[in-house]
C-alpha cells in the first residue's frame, strides 16, 4: 500500500493540493546500505530552493542517514555504501568521483544534533570555518564574525565576550553558535540533524525563529522528530517509514490532507 | 504461604554479632593488612635510600646540596692511614698530593676503590640525552601510527595484524630489545655503541606504550568536534591538525612523561648498545658534529649496575653506590610522580 | 524572492565550479589527503617493522648456532673427548662412593662420640672402615692415570683442530681480499695465504692412541670388581639402626656400582667415532643440555635448561608472593577501602611499578640479601626449610624483589577486571542478603576470573623477562635447581636466561658460538614472552563479560 503513494502525481485527489517547487537538491532513486542491512529504498525526493524542508518519520526510518547522504559524511562510516541512484546538486551527482567532497561539504552545510562548538572563544569558532577557506585578514574576519552572530541572533548576546569559551554557552546559544558557524562560510544548503531536541522551549522558539529568518538566504533540509516543529518552521515535509518515502508534500497538505493513511496515522499521533 | 516453609524462623534486622560477621570483618582486616604490607615493602625502599642516599647529596651546611657529587665525574678512590689517621682521596687530588710529597707516602698502604669517588655528572648527562632522543623518535613515530589508527583505520587484516603486533611488543623483554638493538643498530648497521643505537632501541621499547596512550587521548576527543570541522568544509587532515591533535596533546604528552620514567629506569636495553663504563670525555666533546650520535655515553642506571655488582660493599663505597641510586630513584620517581599526578588532573579538566 | 531568483543562478554557477574543479594537488594521479594518510599509515606500520626486524635480527643472529653447535659436538666426538668422558663419567661416580663412605664414617663417628667413648675408643671402632676408605680411594688409581694420560692426549687433538680451524679461517680471510687487489698486492696476499700452514688432524690414528688403552682399562676394570666385591664383603656392622641403614645402602652402592662396570664397558665398545652428529642432536644440546660450560678447556656445552628452569623457578615464586598480594590489595581497593583511601593507594601502587628495576637489585644486594640471611640465622625460625640460607642471593631474594614488580601490574590489571563485573551483578547478590565477602567470593571474583587470569599471565611476562633483578640478586650460579631439598630449594641461587644474557653478551666474540648461543636464549625469551602475551589477550578476548 505504501509503494502506491510514491507517485504522488498519480493518486487523484478531490482537494487541490499546492504544486511543488522545482528541485534545488534532487534526490534520484536512491538506495543506501550499511554493510548488507539497507537503509534506504528507492528515495526520489526534490528539494526546493530557499525553502524548509523538513524531514519527519519514527526513531530509525532513515530520516538522518538520508541527511548525512546530502553532504557525504556518511562517507565517514566504514560500512556506509549508496548500492544505486543519485543525489544532484545543480545536475552534478554529489557522488560522483570527480566530485570533491570538501566543496561539496563547504557548500552544504550541517549543524548537528547535540551542538558541538569546538574548546574554542566565541570568536575563533566562527572564524575557523573562514580561515579553513582562505580568510585570513583579521577586519575581513571580524567583520564576517559578527555578520554571523548576528545572522544567527546571537551576537546581542556574546558581543562583549567574544573570546570566552564557546563551551561556556548555553545549550540553545551553543546550538546558534553552531548555526553562526555554519552560515559564516555561506553554504547553499544547511542541513540540520534535530537541532532543538537537546533544548529546552524557550531556547528552541529562538532556534526556530531563526531558521525562518535564514530560509531567505539558505535551502534548509530539517530532520526533526516533533511534529510541531515540522508544521511551525517548514514549508515542505516528507515522512520516511522504515526507509521508504511515504510522502512529500507541502507542510500544510501534509498535516491537514495527507494522501497516505499512514502519513495520516502517524502526523495524528496514532503511531510513531 | 500460611504454612511454615523451610527458611529457618526469621530474625529481626537488628545488628547482632554472628559468626558471619566476625568472619567477614577479619577477612577484611586480611585484605587490608596484605595491602598495607606491599606499601610498607615499597616504602622501606624509598626510605632505606632516600636516609642512606639523601646523606650522600644533600649536607647540612649551605650549599645544602653536595654540589661535587653531582657535577664531577666518577674517580677512584684512594684510602690510607696516614700519621694515624684514616685518609680519603680522590685519584686527581691523590696523584697531586703524592707528587707535592713523594716521600711521604712511601711506606703507606694505599687501597684503592674505582668508582668510588668524585661524582656522578657524565653519567646524568648520559641519561638526559639517552631520554630525549629516544623520546623525540618514540614520540614522532607513536603519534604519528596513533593517528592513524584513530582517524584513519578501518578494520580489516592489516589493521588486525598492526594491533596484534602493537599488543605482542608491548610483553617482549627489555633485554630481548637489547639484544636486538645490539644485533641490528650495532653489529649490522655498524654504529657500534652509540647514543643513535640506544635511542631507537628505547624509542622501539617504548613505542607501543606511547602509540596505545596516543590512541587514548585522540579516542577521548568527541566524533562531534571532527563532523562539525569537516561539515564546514575542512579536509581531513585539516581537521586532525586543528580539531582533534591540539585537544588531545595533553593527553598524549602525560602519558608520555610515564614512558620517560620507563626509557629512564630501564638498564637491560642500554647495556650493550649505548652505555660505557667509564668515558672520560663528556659527550659534546668531539671532533666533529657527526661523532655526537656515535658515541657511547655513560648512564645513570647502568652505572648503578656496576657500582652495585663489580665493586665490593664497604663503607667506602657505599657512598657513591646510595648516592647515585638515590639520585635515579628520585629522578625516575619525580616523573612518575608528576605523570600520575597530572593525568588526574587531566581526567577533571577534559570531561566532555 | 525576486532577488533571490536573481542570485540563483550565479550561485549554481559557483556550485558547480567549486564541486568539478581541479583538485589543487596531485601527485602520481593520487591527492594531498590519499599521501597524508599514506604517511600515518606508513608511521603505524613500524610496528609490525620493528616486530619483523626483532624476529629476523634475533633469528639471524641466532641462526648459526646450530649447525656452529653440531660442529662443536662433530670435534668433541672425532677427537675422542666423547670417549674420555666416559671413563671420567666412571671416575666421577666412583668418587661418589668415597663421599658416601665418608659421611657414614662421620656419622658413625658422631654417634659415638654422642655416646661418650673417649677419642681412641671411636678411633678403634672406626679402624675397619677407615681401612676400606683407603682401599677405596686405591682401587681407582689405575684408572685415574689411565684417564689424565687419555685427558693429555684428547685436549691436545682439539687443540690442534682449532687451531687447523683457525689458521683456514686466516687463510680465507687472505685470498677474499685477492679480488680486487693490485696484481702486486694480491700476489702478496697468495704467498701469504699460501705460507699458512694448515695441519690436518687425521683422526683416525689420534682416535686409535685412546681407544688402543681399552685393554688397560678392561683388566683395570677387573681388578676393580674384585676390590669392589671385596670391600663391600669387609663392610663392618654396626649396632645402631641408623648406622647399620646407611651402612646398608653404602653396601647398595657398591653393588650396583660393580654390577655397572660391564655395561661402562661396552659402552666404550659402541662408542664410534665416526657416527655423524644429527641437527636434531645439536638442537637437543641446547633445549635439553643440563650444562651451560663456556670458556672451559676441555668441552664448551650450551644447554639452556638450567637457566630456563632457573627463570621459571624465580618466576614462580615470585608469583606465588604477587599473586595472593596483588588480588588482595585490588579486592581491597576496589571493594572495601573508603574512596578517600582508594584515592591514595591505587596512585601508589602505580608509582611502585616505576621505581627502577636496577634500583631494587641494587636494594637487594645492599639490604634485602643480608636481612633475609640474618632473619634465616634466628634460632627459632630454623624449622623452615632451607633455613638458615647459604647464600644471601638466592632465588628467593630475587623473587621477593620481583613479587614487588609483578603487583602493580597483578593489582592494576585485576581491579580494572573486578571494576567491569557490572554493578547489577553486585547488588543482586545483596539483594539476596549475601554478605559482602560472600558476594565478592562467590560473585565479583569468579565473575573477574578472566581478567585476574590475565593479569596474572602478564604479570609473569613481566618477571620472566625481568633482567637486572635477577642479576644482581639471583646468585648467579648455573645449576637446575636441586628440587631434592624440598621447600629449601627456594634459598638456592639459581642463574637466569635474561641474566646469562646481559652477563655474558659484553664480553663474547661477536659471531662466535657462544656468541649465538646467547642470540638462542634470546630467542627462547622472545617466543616464550609472545606466548605468554598471546595467551593473556585470549584469554581477555575469548571469557569477556557482555558488556552492558
Amino acid at each position: 500500500m505504501s509503494t502506491a503513494t510514491l507517485k504522488p502525481a498519480d493518486s487523484p485527489t478531490p482537494i487541490p493540493r499546492a504544486p511543488m517547487p522545482p528541485a534545488f537538491v534532487e534526490i534520484d532513486r536512491l538506495n543506501f546500505f550499511y554493510g548488507d542491512k539497507q537503509a534506504l529504498f528507492d528515495i526520489t525526493l526534490g528539494i526546493p530552493e530557499k525553502q524548509v524542508t523538513a524531514l519527519i518519520g519514527p526513531s530509525g526510518c532513515g530520516k538522518t542517514t538520508l541527511l548525512r547522504c546530502l553532504n557525504r559524511m556518511n562517507d565517514l562510516v566504514d560500512v556506509a555504501r549508496i548500492g544505486s541512484g543519485e543525489i544532484r546538486i545543480d545536475d552534478i551527482n554529489i557522488y560522483d568521483p570527480r566530485v570533491d567532497v570538501i566543496e561539496l561539504r563547504k557548500r552544504v552545510g550541517m549543524v548537528f544534533q547535540k551542538s558541538n562548538p569546538f574548546p574554542k572563544s566565541i570568536y575563533e569558532n566562527i572564524a575557523y570555518g573562514l580561515r579553513l577557506h582562505g580568510i585570513k585578514q583579521k577586519s575581513q574576519l571580524d567583520e564576517i564574525v559578527e555578520k554571523s552572530l548576528r545572522g544567527a541572533a546571537l551576537w546581542d548576546e556574546v558581543k562583549d565576550r567574544l573570546h570566552d569559551s564557546g563551551l561556556g554557552l548555553s545549550g540553545g546559544q551553543q546550538q546558534r553558535l553552531c548555526i553562526a558557524r555554519t552560515i559564516a562560510v555561506e553554504p547553499d544548503v544547511i542541513l540540520m540533524d534535530e537541532p532543538c531536541s537537546a533544548l529546552d522551549p524557550l531556547a528552541t522558539a529562538k532556534v526556530e525563529d531563526l531558521i525562518q529568518e535564514l530560509k531567505a538566504r539558505f535551502t534548509i533540509v530539517i530532520v526533526t522528530h516533533n511534529m510541531q516543529q515540522a508544521a511551525r518552521v517548514s514549508d515542505y515535509t516528507a515522512f520516511f517509514y522504515l526507509g521508504k518515502l511515504i510522502e512529500f508534500q507541502s507542510t500544510r497538505d501534509i498535516f491537514t490532507n495527507p494522501k497516505n493513511p499512514q502519513t495520516e496515522a502517524y502526523v495524528s499521533g496514532r503511531f510513531g | 504461604m500460611s504454612e511454615s516453609s523451610y527458611f529457618p524462623p526469621r530474625r529481626s534486622i537488628l545488628r547482632k554479632p554472628s559468626w558471619a560477621a566476625r568472619l567477614e570483618s577479619s577477612f577484611f582486616v586480611l585484605l587490608r593488612v596484605a595491602t598495607y604490607g606491599v606499601l610498607l615493602a615499597a616504602a622501606a625502599i624509598f626510605i632505606d635510600i632516600g636516609w642512606k642516599g639523601g646523606r650522600v647529596v644533600f649536607q647540612a651546611a649551605p650549599p645544602f646540596i653536595n654540589v661535587p657529587f653531582l657535577t664531577q665525574a666518577p674517580e677512584t678512590l684512594n684510602v690510607f692511614t696516614l700519621d694515624g689517621q684514616t685518609v680519603k682521596m680522590g685519584d686527581r687530588d691523590f696523584r697531586a698530593y703524592k707528587a707535592a710529597n713523594p716521600e711521604k707516602l712511601r711506606d703507606v698502604h694505599v687501597s684503592t676503590y674505582v668508582y668510588s669517588a668524585g661524582g656522578i655528572f657524565p653519567n646524568i648527562v648520559g641519561t638526559v640525552l639517552l631520554v630525549l632522543g629516544s623520546m623525540v623518535i618514540a614520540l614522532a613515530l607513536g603519534v604519528c601510527s596513533a593517528v592513524y589508527l584513530s582517524e584513519y583505520a578501518k578494520d580489516g587484516p592489516f589493521i588486525r595484524l598492526l594491533r596484534l603486533s602493537i599488543a605482542n611488543l608491548a610483553g617482549v623483554p627489555s633485554i630481548v630489545f637489547g639484544l636486538f638493538g645490539f644485533g641490528l643498530f650495532v653489529v649490522a648497521f655498524d654504529w657500534n655503541v652509540s647514543l643513535i643505537a640506544g635511542w631507537f632501541t628505547l624509542a622501539f621499547m617504548v613505542l607501543p606504550i606511547i602509540i596505545t596512550a596516543s590512541e587514548e587521548a585522540l579516542r577521548a576527543v568527541p566524533k562531534g568536534l571532527r563532523e562539525g570541522s569537516l561539515a564546514l568544509g575542512a579536509t581531513k587532515f585539516q581537521t586532525i591538525r586543528t580539531n582533534v591533535l591540539p585537544y588531545a596533546l595533553p593527553g598524549i604528552l602525560t602519558s608520555s612523561v610515564l614512558a620517560i620514567a620507563r626509557v629512564a629506569g630501564e638498564t637491560a636495553p642500554i647495556m650493550f648498545t649505548a652505555a660505557y663504563v667509564v668515558r672520560d670525555q663528556m659527550p659534546w666533546q668531539v671532533e666533529q658534529w657527526t661523532d655526537f650520535f656515535f658515541q657511547g655515553v655513560m648512564a645513570l642506571p647502568y652505572h648503578i649496575y656496576v657500582v652495585a655488582s663489580k665493586i665490593p660493599q664497604n663503607d667506602y663505597t657505599s657512598d657513591v653506590q646510595y648516592g647515585t641510586a638515590f639520585v635515579f630513584l628520585f629522578t625516575v620517581a619525580a616523573i612518575a610522580l608528576a605523570a600520575i599526578l597530572l593525568r588526574a588532573r587531566m581526567r577533571k579538566k577534559y570531561r566532555w | 524572492m525576486a532577488t533571490d531568483t536573481a542570485q540563483a543562478p550565479s550561485a549554481s554557477h559557483s556550485v558547480r565550479k567549486q564541486l568539478l574543479g581541479p583538485h589543487k594537488f596531485r601527485l602520481f594521479g593520487r591527492n594531498r589527503d590519499w599521501w597524508i594518510k599514506l604517511f600515518f599509515e606508513g608511521n603505524a606500520a613500524i610496528s609490525i617493522v620493528v616486530l619483523l626486524l626483532i624476529v629476523f635480527t634475533l633469528f639471524r643472529e641466532a641462526a648459526g648456532f646450530i649447525p656452529g653447535n653440531r660442529q662443536n659436538l662433530e670435534v668433541y666426538r672425532r677427537a675422542g673427548l666423547e670417549y674420555v668422558d666416559i671413563l671420567r663419567r666412571q671416575t666421577e661416580d666412583y668418587a661418589a662412593l668415597g663421599r658416601q663412605l665418608s659421611a657414614t664414617r662421620l656419622a658413625w663417628s658422631e654417634h659415638l662420640r654422642a655416646q661418650g667413648l673417649p677419642q681412641a675408643e671411636i678411633t678403634a671402632r672406626l679402624d675397619a672402615i677407615d681401612t676400606l676408605d683407603t682401599r677405596l680411594a686405591d682401587a681407582i688409581g689405575t684408572h685415574q692415570e689411565i684417564l689424565s694420560e687419555m685427558i693429555d692426549h684428547a685436549s691436545s687433538v682439539k687443540e690442534r683442530v682449532k687451531v687447523g680451524h683457525d689458521m683456514a679461517e686466516v687463510r680465507q680471510n687472505l685470498l677474499s681480499g685477492i679480488p680486487g687487489a693490485t696484481p702486486e698486492h694480491a700476489a702478496e696476499l697468495q704467498t701469504q695465504a699460501d705460507a699458512v700452514v694448515i695441519e690436518e688432524v687425521d683422526y683416525a690414528t689420534e682416535i686409535n692412541v685412546l681407544t688402543n688403552r681399552f685393554p688397560e682399562i678392561q683388566a683395570a676394570n677387573r681388578n676393580l670388581t674384585g676390590e669392589l666385591g671385596e670391600i663391600a664383603a669387609a663392610l663392618p656392622q654396626a649396632d645402631d639402626r641408623a648406622i647399620a641403614r646407611q651402612l646398608s645402602h653404602l653396601a647398595d652402592a657398591l653393588r650396583d656400582f660393580r654390577k655397572s662396570i660391564p655395561e661402562r664397558e661396552s659402552e666404550f665398545v659402541r662408542w664410534r667415532a665416526d657416527r655423524p652428529v644429527s641437527f636434531f642432536e645439536s638442537l637437543n644440546a641446547f633445549a635439553f643440555g643440563r650444562d651451560w660450560i663456556t670458556a672451559s678447556f676441555w668441552q664448551d656445552w650450551y644447554g639452556v635448561l638450567p637457566l630456563f628452569f632457573g627463570s621459571v623457578f624465580i618466576s614462580l615464586i615470585s608469583l606465588a608472593i604477587a599473586i595472593p598480594l596483588g588480588i588482595c590489595a585490588a579486592l581491597y581497593v576496589n571493594q572495601v577501602a573508603p574512596p578517600g583511601e582508594q584515592r591514595l593507594i591505587k596512585p601508589y601502587i602505580e608509582f611502585i611499578s616505576a621505581i627502577p628495576s636496577v634500583v631494587l637489585g641494587f636494594f637487594g644486594i645492599a639490604v634485602l640479601g643480608e636481612t633475609l640471611r640474618q632473619v634465616s640465622q634466628v634460632e627459632w625460625l630454623s624449622w623452615i626449610p632451607g633455613f638458615p640460607m647459604q647464600e644471601r642471593l638466592n632465588a628467593f631474594t630475587a623473587a621477593a624483589l620481583l613479587a614487588l614488580m609483578a603487583i602493580p601490574t597483578i593489582f592494576t590489571l585485576a581491579e580494572d577486571a573486578l571494576q567491569n563485573v557490572p554493578r547489577a551483578l553486585r547488588e543482586a547478590s545483596l539483594a539476596l542478603g549475601a554478605t559482602r565477602m560472600q558476594t565478592m567470593l562467590r560473585i565479583t571474583l569468579p565473575a573477574a576470573l578472566s581478567g585476574i587470569t590475565a593479569a596474572v599471565l602478564l604479570g609473569f611476562g613481566r618477571v620472566i623477562g625481568e633482567t637486572m633483578v635477577v642479576l644482581l640478586c639471583a646468585g648467579n650460579r648455573i645449576a637446575v635447581p636441586d628440587f631434592t631439598a624440598g621447600l629449601g630449594v627456594a634459598f638456592q641461587p639459581v642463574h637466569t636466561m635474561t641474566g646469562i644474557v646481559a652477563q655474558e653478551m659484553g664480553e663474547v666474540v661477536r659471531g662466535s658460538l657462544h656468541y649465538r648461543a646467547l642470540f638462542m636464549v634470546g630467542c627462547l625469551l622472545f617466543l616464550l614472552s609472545l606466548g605468554i602475551n598471546y595467551g593473556a589477550q585470549k584469554i581477555v578476548r575469548h571469557y569477556r563479560l557482555p558488556q552492558s
